[in-house]
Parts: C-alpha cells; structure tokens; sequence
C-alpha cells in the first residue's frame, strides 16, 4: 500500500472554521454577489456578511494576511466573511470600489497603509484618508528589505552600493508608489549613486526578477524574502534594527551598513472604514474595533500568522491613533519624492 | 526522494486511489471550462472554502485536476459554436467552427480531446522528470526575449491578414488600439479609460472574448436554422466511427508532441499563459504545414497545435511555484493560499519537507489526464450534436450564460456592458469582413507586449539595441524573421513551378 501523504494539521480546526470563517461563502464574491446578501444571525450588527475588500490580487501577502485575521476574527464577530479582490492601478481600482460600497459597516478595506497612501498621495483619486476612510486597527507592521537571488553576485550592501558608483544598478520593485522605492531612492539620493527602479506590477513577478538575474536586486517588504527561504539573500533593511535577524540572513539596517540616515520604512496592514460609516454609526464601529482587538489579543492569533510563514514579530497591534499615524508619516514620505515616483 | 521506478509507481497509486476526487473534479472543470467566464481560476476561487477545508494532498489533487479538466472544456464551445470557453481556446475557433458547419464537428472534438489529453501527459511526465531544469528557464527568457515570443503570437494577425491584407491588419491594429487601455505600467496613469473605473486595469479579458465572439456568433447564429449544415443523424457518429475519429487524431502525434512541449516552455514564463502559447503553437504549425494555405478553413493540425499547447502550459505554470515558490499564473497563487492556509512550505522546500505532496501534485495531473481519456469518447460522440440544435434556442441560452460568465471574474456590473459592447463590435466585424480573432489577439498580445517592452527598456537605460542584445532573443528574431520572410518566398516558388508545370503539360 502507498504510504499517505501526511499533511501539516490545519491551524484551526475545520468545523470551526468553518463556523468562523464563512467557509461557504468567503470568496466566491461573484456567485456570492449574484445571490445577494447573506443571511444574518439575528443580531443588530453585523446583520448581514462583512465584505472584505482586498485592494490586490489573490495569493497576494494582503490576501494571506487578511485570511490570517478572519481565521481568529470569526470567533469574535459572529458573521461571515466574503472576500473581493480588486487590483488595479496601483490599489486605486480596490479604494474606488470600496468608497462605491454601501457605507454602513458591513463592508471593510483590508489596506496597505505603506503603498498604498503613498497611491492615494500622488495620484488624482479624489480619495483623502481621514475624509472619506479612517484606518480603525492597525494589525501587522513590516521593514523594507533589499535583497538578491541565491545566484547573484552581490554579497553585501556594501558589493552593491560600489558596483551603483560605476553604473545603474536596477531595482525591481512591485510599484513605483510603494516605501521600498522611496527606499531605494532615498539611498541613492544620499550616496549620489543612481537606483533604476523596474515595477513589476507585484511581489511575486518582482521576486521572480531578482531571482533569475533579470534585475540586480530587489525592494520588497521583508516577508517576501521570508517566505523564499533561501531563494533569498538579504542585503539591508529599511529599519533601526532588523527584526528578524535568523530569517534574514543577519542583515544589517542599510543606515549601520552605510553610514546613511534613512527613515525607517516599512508596510502597515490596517483596517479601513468609509469615514461616512464611522459617523453615522458609530456603536457599529466599536464593535468592529473591539472584536479586532480581541482578535490581536487571541493568542491563537500568532499561531495562525506563524503558520502563513509570517514571524510574529511583525504583529504590530496599534488602534486607531496609530494606524493614522502611520498613514500620515507614509503622505509625508510621498509628498517628498514625488517628482520622483510620480515621473511628473 | 529518488524518483525511481518504485516511488514513481506509489505515487501513481496514490493519485489513482484519489479517483473519487479527480473525477468530479475532471466533470467540473470541462464544464466550467466550456463556460466562457469560469474557466479554472475562477472556479477554483469559487470552491477555495471547500477545499480549504480538504486535506492538502487532497485539496491540491482537486484543483490540478480541475484546472487540467477546463483546458480541454474551453475547447468545447470554440469548435461547436465558435465560442472559446477560455483564452487559451480562442485560436481554436479558427479551424475548429469551419469544421463543425461543414458537419465535422465530432472530428474536430475527437482532435481537440486527444490533442490535450495527449499533450497533457507529455507534459506531466516532462515535468516529473525534468523539473528542476525546466526551472531554468526563467533564467534565461526574461523581458526581452518575451518580447520577441509575444510577437510570434502577434504575427498570427498577419497570417489572418492573408485573406484579406487591409481588413486583417485593420482589424488587428484596432485590437491593439483597444489593448492599450488601462493604467500605464510604469507611473499607473489611467489612459483612454474615459473615467470608466473598470477600465483602469485594461479591457477585462473575459468580458471581451464573450462580447467578440459569443454575442456576436448569436446574434450571427440566428440568421440561420442550425450550425451545422447537415441533420442530426449525419453530425452523430456511430460507436466505431467514433473510436476512428479518436485514433484518427493520433495521426498528428508530432504537432501533438511539439506544440505541447511549446506550451510547457512558454507555461514556465511568468506572466506568459495560455492564450499566447495557443496562438504561437498555431502560427508555428501553419509556418510548418505543407499546407498553410488550409489553415482557417477547418485544418486538422490548427485544432491539435493550439489544445496541445494550452494543455502544454497546465503544467507549466505550476513549475515556478514548485521550484521556486513563486506562483506562475492565477490559479497556481490561488493553490499558494491552500498551502499557506495548511502551513506548508512551497517552493523547493516543498521537495524536502513533502516530497510526495510535490510530485504528488504532477502525478495527479498525469492521472486526471488518464480519467480525461476515458470521458472523450461519449464527449465525441454526443457533443456535436448541439451543432444541430434550432438556433432560436441556441442563441438565447448562449447570450444569458456568456453574460453570467462576463460578470463572474470580477463581479462588475460594467463587465456585462463591456461585453454586449464588445458584442456589438464583433458583429459589425463579422457583417463587414473583419476578423474577430485579429481583434482579440491585439486585446490579448498587446498590454503583454507593452509590459514586456517598458520593462527591457526600464533595465536597459531606454536603449532600444537591448532589444538585440540576448543571444537567445537573437535566436528569436531570426526565427521571427524566418517564419514571416519564408512562407511568401516558398508560397511564390511553388506557385511559379505549379505555373511552369501547367505549361509544360500543354
């Protein structure tokens, strides 16, 4: 007899998540949206599924993390959840979408408070957080990180600045308007040396990039580099100190390695509501943020990020002050290279 | 883990014993690949809690299954009602529908069904032995050289051009023109969108495809009675007649192979996929017919090279996910989220931790083609009987299913508007002599190329020379070159000694 593959456990069970996670319904939002709204549970809020707008692709880090949280979420906020992809133009297809939804708090944004404040900055979007979206919990935070493939020859950030003195050196990135270019282009700027920045259009075809040569390296959030094991050899981070040094390759911060002084820069995941939903129904909201904060606080929760490859070191629980905060220092970082990221 | 005989049999075993999943599995997707619209990717978001909640090996069985299984449906509607239920079908409605109104459609499904069985196999089992080589590939084809494979593609429209050299080109630049739409790759700037959100990502492939061809082949379809031209007796072959048609395909064995292979090659490519490797297999196999004058009127070897190649890619893009960890297109991101979901790692060190989960999922592949090849023979048989259906019945269950399948992909009411849109265009093309195929390959080839094009340019320091500066992107341009250059110097040789010889005779 074949010996059965044995699979790594779930880490919930099933029929809990099936219970907590809507598993009926959670992505399928096309047939979901044809059906129309889904059943409530007999209680004033939510009274219908919660609608998680994802601002990117499937099998996307926003994807795996937003899964992460509704695996916990469902047992603190007694709903289903069904999941809406909608990327395009740099994230702005996935806000316009979510600012046309219903603003009654059965629809959230699942958002990248690093890339995708900086879109909101520079291009015309009519779209201004604080007016019309207010990020209510802020659940994982990550640094910038430059690396190579496990075939390149750069060693160290130091191989890559000398080899940016004699020529270009070129960058993949996912997006222009993302804090990994202001990275790359705040270092050049600093050490007079010049980064080309080649967008990809996301991390994945980025990491492809680097890994087989087409570029020299590569500006992602660090999870990526973490999540490709040793496919990945990190150069820098984009950091005071480096998180997670064993995962990394003990990389140091590109501002020890170079004597530079670039802000840290790294990629927030937070919560978003339409800010006309925050005012008009404010006792809604705090039982979105309360049920968010018991999730953070579930210490189940850490084990369902670990399981997606993501260290727990980057849980970075903040409310609502801090998840603004963080959106406000990302508008202020955009505003300063503009000309550059913007090509205008 | 050695791949011996040994391993290789227990997991063929393994796979085998799954049968109770693959099957349903091989149902779904042919169905749902026959829906334009659906096609694996979708459906397997569709069905993402249901298998979340199966056990890996038994999750991933189930999607590869699914997803080999829609390939070989989208095939389906491209040859009996010029409907290509996927992308990657759309150059099989070329050869594919001319057959099915001459009253061949059983034939031209008995070819496109051995066609991706076949390729499918050889694919899987290239893939089982030579993977960590076919990983290579990305090291060596990157932005420039695509941007030569994306032309092969496009050259098709020349070769549809033939006909009819103005409307052809006309019909392609439009394609183009329309393929340009979208945020521009670089700075995401909206162009010619009009202030249509849905829009900003480009023309939605889907909503497009169902317009061209679906609504306008109904509304085309209803000036006369049936598709075919013959009587439900004479499309229905009997049991042997069928069995003939099967094994009569086997006789293009080498395109099989050949356009497969291109397939699997151009599957490990990101952002490559099926519909470029579909038109590239047709173009290659009309570059080297002895008969390319044939091609577009119901040719046998245009149904097998595009089935082939888009089966071909299947495996393909699962290469980079299981070598390197990196999903090669949307379905394979989708079964990274399975794996996420249960924990497990992916790429290589997939073949460390779980060693028979990773061949595991190729062998599965190359099982669910087996169980396909048992299912071709009634499909061959009966299907083509649609091809005498009154067309008033045929019509509207066609505009009210593709409709559904435009909205599904991204759940836009607009996508609906997009494609009766689209719909209308394809049918003034059609009324007026222009060909639909032309169009969509511009659609489909030219934000690819565009993309391609920015990108070498971008790393290249706007030196349009880097376009040349490949060994294997010269390779490409010569062979480009060839296959334009040669077929009109041969075409005119033979015509001149096919002169020569009538004079002789008198």
């Amino acid at each position: 007899m074949p010996k059965p593959i044995r699979p790594t456990p779930p880490a919930l069970p099933r029929r809990r998540f099936l219970q907590s996670s809507g598993a009926v319904v959670a992505g399928a939002a096309g047939l979901a949206a044809l059906a129309g709204p889904g059943t409530a549970f007999g209680q004033a809020f939510p009274s219908r599924n919660l609608e998680i707008v994802i601002p990117t692709g499937v099998g996307g880090g926003a994807d795996r993390d937003a899964r992460a949280f509704t695996q916990v979420w469902g047992r603190h906020l007694d709903t289903n959840f069904e999941f809406g992809y909608y990327p395009g133009a740099a994230g702005q297809v996935g806000y316009e979408f979510y600012m046309n939804r219903e603003p009654d708090a059965h629809s959230v944004l699942f958002a990248n408070l690093g890339p995708e404040v900086i879109m909101l900055e520079l291009q015309d979007t009519g779209i201004e957080i604080g007016r019309d979206i207010v990020y209510i919990q802020q659940t994982l935070s990550e640094p910038m990180a430059v690396w190579v493939g496990p075939n390149s020859p750069f060693r160290s950030i130091e191989h890559l600045v000398e080899e940016a003195r004699r020529r270009p050196v070129t960058v993949s990135v996912s997006r222009l308007p993302h804090p990994a270019s202001i990275g790359m282009l705040a270092l050049g700027e600093e050490l007079g040396v010049e980064f080309v920045l080649v967008p990809y259009g996301g991390g994945n075809p980025s990491a492809m990039a680097a890994i087989t040569l087409e570029v020299d390296c590569c500006a992602l959030p660090i999870t990526n580099t973490i999540v490709l094991d040793d496919q990945a050899r990190v150069l820098g981070v984009f950091a005071d100190g480096n998180p997670t040094p064993a995962e990394t390759d003990d990389a140091p911060t590109i501002n020890a390695a170079l004597g530079t002084a670039i802000p840290p820069l790294s990629s927030s995941r937070a919560w978003g509501i339409h800010r006309a939903a925050y005012d008009a129904y404010p006792e809604r909201v705090q039982i979105l943020k309360d049920s968010m904060a018991a999730t953070l606080a579930d210490p189940e929760y850490p084990d369902v990020v670990t399981g997606t490859g993501v260290p727990t070191a980057f849980i970075d629980a903040g409310d609502e002050a801090v998840a603004m905060a963080t959106a406000e220092s990302m508008r202020t970082l955009a505003r300063r290279f503009r000309t550059l990221l913007s090509g205008s | 883990m050695e791949l011996n005989p040994a391993t290789l049999l227990e997991l063929f075993w393994h796979s085998l014993s799954m049968w109770w999943l693959i099957i349903p599995a091989v149902m779904i997707g042919i169905l749902m690949g026959a829906i334009p619209g659906f096609a694996a990717h979708n459906t397997i978001i569709m069905l993402l809690p249901l298998t979340l909640v199966f056990d890996v090996d038994l999750a991933l069985t189930f999607m590869v299954a699914l997803y080999c299984a829609s390939h070989l449906g989208g095939g389906i509607p491209a040859i009996l009602l010029n409907i290509p239920g996927t992308g990657g079908a759309a150059a099989t409605t070329l050869d594919g529908y001319p057959m099915s109104r001459a009253g061949l459609a059983a034939k031209a499904l008995a070819l496109s069904f051995v066609a991706s069985v076949v390729g499918g196999l050889i694919t899987a089992g290239i893939t089982l032995f030579l993977l960590p080589f076919l990983s290579q590939v990305g090291f060596h084809i990157r932005s420039v050289e695509m941007v030569v494979i994306m032309l092969f593609g496009l050259a098709l429209i020349a070769a549809i051009a033939a006909q009819d050299m103005l409307k052809g080109l006309i019909a392609g630049a439009f394609g183009l023109m329309l393929g340009a739409m979208g945020a521009d790759h670089i700075y995401a700037t909206p162009r010619g969108t009009f202030g249509i959100l849905e829009l900003f990502d480009g023309v939605p492939l889907v909503p497009a495809l169902i317009g061209l061809f679906a609504i306008s082949e109904a509304l085309v379809m209803l000036e006369r009675r049936t598709i075919a031209k013959t009587n439900a007796a004479q499309v229905t072959p009997t049991w042997p007649q069928s069995l003939r048609n099967i094994f009569h395909a086997f006789k293009h064995g080498w395109t099989i192979a050949w356009s497969s292979v291109l397939g699997l090659v151009i599957g490990v490519l990101p952002g490559a996929g099926a519909s470029i490797a579909a038109f590239v297999a047709y173009q290659q196999a009309r570059i080297f017919s002895k008969t390319p004058e044939k091609f577009g009127t119901g040719h046998e070897p245009a149904i097998v090279a595009p089935e082939a190649a888009n089966n071909g890619v299947t495996t393909g893009t699962l290469v980079p996910l299981l070598a390197i960890g990196i999903p090669g297109g949307s379905t394979a991101a989708v079964m990274m989220v399975v794996l996420q979901y249960h924990g497990v790692p992916f790429g290589p060190r997939l073949f460390i931790t779980e060693p028979l989960l990773a061949y595991g999922v190729i062998m599965s592949m190359f099982v669910a083609y087996l169980f396909m090849l048992v299912t071709m023979f009634p499909m061959a048989r009966y299907l083509s009987r649609i091809t005498v259906v009154a067309t008033y019945y045929m019509a509207p269950l066609i505009v009210a299913f593709t409709l559904v399948g435009a909205f599904v992909p991204r759940g836009f009411m607009t996508d609906i508007a997009i494609a009766v849109a689209f719909g209308v265009i394809g049918y003034v093309a059609r009324k007026t002599g222009y060909h639909v195929a032309a169009i969509l390959i511009g659609v489909i080839l030219g934000p690819l190329i565009e993309r391609s094009f920015l990108l070498t340019m971008r790393i290249h320091g706007n030196d349009l020379m880097a376009l040349f500066s490949s060994p294997i992107g010269n390779v490409l341009w010569g062979l480009l070159a060839l296959t334009l250059i040669l077929p009109p110097i041969l075409h005119r040789r033979a015509h001149r000694r096919g002169k020569a010889e009538a004079d002789d005779v008198y």
